[in-house]
């Protein structure tokens, strides 16, 4: 090939990447991916998240909900798969980086916002306000019959009962495994595995005593039943925030001044009768959504 | 860990697991057996009765797994948490096949050969059992075959309910991300689904080679 040809062939290629390069960058440039878990709660977020960044900005938004677990959202965000999704600062400490729990909420959010960034490259948005943790719950009649009000109280009926627990519980160092030696737990057969959805209705229905659910379910109210108080404090704190990409931060700052007007404004029971709109009352998460901004957070 | 180092120290817990998927795969297509085979000869002799039993069928196929066992917890005898629970489900997905090509085989037995049994004064039992039958066990082995190995891979949502079987890896290393634990559980689901093919595969050559 003589020298000329050999420039215009390479001329031509670096046109050719250039553009090849442009139409991803194009594409994505103007769309954030929101994703979701696998639970209501998770997806009712994901949904205002979603709803709130398409009135305050241009960007469209792609919905990608009821993911998997935690562990599947953090691989797609890693992975840039997603651009954001929202996570509980104690999943996050335990569960994705592998610390051992700790209880109190200032130093695993510090922890957890730091190494995120500086691991992953993502970034914590201020909290949602609520604290999601994990809920020991039984049925009231059992709970007024027996005289339960905290863990501790169930560890002394324990032997004669039943527990049904979801895959995620039994296997993480802060679910089952440490429970059962803070409270002394045992139980009168090893606990079922099953998915979690399902203990809830396997509890309702007298099939297990004892579920381990989430503490802002809507369904705790519904199917009438009782939280039991973790008076050992052994649950470290589970905020919800949302974790976002630091490359679509850098690249679209509005995403982040919209997504800080929903800061502190969820409480727990706030969080619960959201639940509740879903789960009980099988209201459509985007018209929640909807409801619950036109109200909470008015456009000025 | 690599997955045979897995095995290696836990192959008491795998082969147990492996136990109870075979079980559940077992007494499901017993089942689904015995309900498809006589519904499916059953369609032969009343059409009316073919769309709404296929269609039914049909629409149980649809029913995501989770949700059916949503519906079943409650029921008194099949219900509950368990492998009672599980086989119920994994019965109603076995069906369909089993119904369908029962039917379709025995009503696709040539008619020139079932005028011949009727002209030799054969009754409808007898025709049943020495015509048309045995010219549609073929069909109805594949069939059979379809049902085992979809329920192979379907049994691992037994996990779900508290029934165990191999889809308690699959779900465990869902729950922790840990690839190593999904293969060990999905790994043999997918050689047992292989085997089962390959072996009722080779009984229905050589029953239709008769």
């Amino acid at each position: 090939m003589s020298p000329t040809a050999t420039r215009r062939w390479c001329r031509a290629t670096r046109v050719a990447v250039l553009l090849v390069s442009l139409v991803p960058a194009c594409r994505r440039g103007d769309r954030i991916v929101v994703g979701a878990k696998n639970f209501t709660e998770s997806d009712l977020l994901a949904e205002l998240v979603a709803q709130q960044i398409e009135r305050r900005t241009a960007l469209t938004v792609e919905r990608r909900l009821h993911l998997g677990g935690t562990f599947v959202c953090h691989q797609a965000i890693v992975a840039g798969e997603i651009d954001a999704y929202v996570e509980y600062t104690g999943t996050a400490f335990t569960a994705v980086l592998q610390h051992v729990p700790v209880q109190d909420p200032d130093s695993v959010w510090r922890a957890v916002a730091a190494e995120y960034l500086e691991r992953f490259g993502l970034v914590w948005l201020p909290p949602f306000g609520f604290n999601n943790t994990f809920a020991i719950a039984v049925r009231r009649a059992d709970a007024e019959r027996e005289g339960l009000r905290t863990i501790a109280d169930l560890a002394r009926v324990a032997p004669r009962w039943r527990a049904g627990f979801g895959y995620e519980f039994l296997e993480r160092a802060d679910g089952f495994p440490g429970l059962a030696r803070t409270y002394g737990l045992r139980f009168a057969a090893p606990p079922t595995a099953m998915e979690l959805g399902l203990t809830y209705r396997a509890l309702a229905d007298g099939r297990v005593d004892v579920i381990a659910g989430n503490s802002t379910d809507g369904l705790i109210p519904a199917l009438d039943l009782v939280v039991l108080e973790d008076d050992r404090r052994y649950f470290p704190p589970y905020h919800a925030a949302p974790v976002v990409r630091r490359a679509v931060l850098l690249r679209h700052p509005e995403v982040e001044r919209a997504l800080a007007e929903l800061a502190g404004r969820l409480s727990d029971a706030e969080m619960r009768r959201l639940n509740a709109r879903a789960d009980v009352e099988r209201q459509d998460l985007a018209v929640i959504a909807r409801d619950w901004l036109a109200e909470h957070v008015p456009t000025p | 860990m690599s997955l045979i180092e897995f095995y290696a120290r836990n192959g008491r817990e795998a082969l147990g697991l492996l136990g109870q998927h075979l079980v559940l795969v077992g007494i499901s297509t017993a089942v689904a057996l015995a309900i498809g085979v006589p519904l499916g000869i059953a369609l032969t002799r009343r059409p009316a009765w073919r769309r709404p039993v296929l269609g039914t069928a049909n629409v149980f196929q649809t029913i995501p797994s989770l949700a059916l066992f949503g519906f079943l917890i409650p029921l008194p005898l099949l219900g509950g948490i368990g492998a009672r629970t599980a086989i119920a489900a994994l019965v109603v997905y076995a069906l369909l096949p089993i119904i369908r090509n029962t039917y379709t085989g025995v009503i696709g037995v040539d008619a020139a050969v079932v005028e011949a049994g009727r002209g030799m004064g054969m009754t409808d039992g007898e025709l049943l059992r020495l015509v048309e039958l045995p010219l549609a066990v073929p069909v109805i082995l594949a069939g059979v075959r379809i049902a085992v190995v979809v329920g192979v891979g379907t049994a691992t949502i037994a996990a779900a309910i508290g029934a165990g079987g191999l889809g308690v890896y699959i779900f465990r290393g869902v729950a922790t991300v840990n690839d190593t634990l999904i293969l060990a559980g999905a790994l043999p689901a997918a050689v047992l689904a292989l085997a089962a093919d390959a072996g009722l595969g080779a009984l229905e050559r050589r029953l239709s080679r008769r």
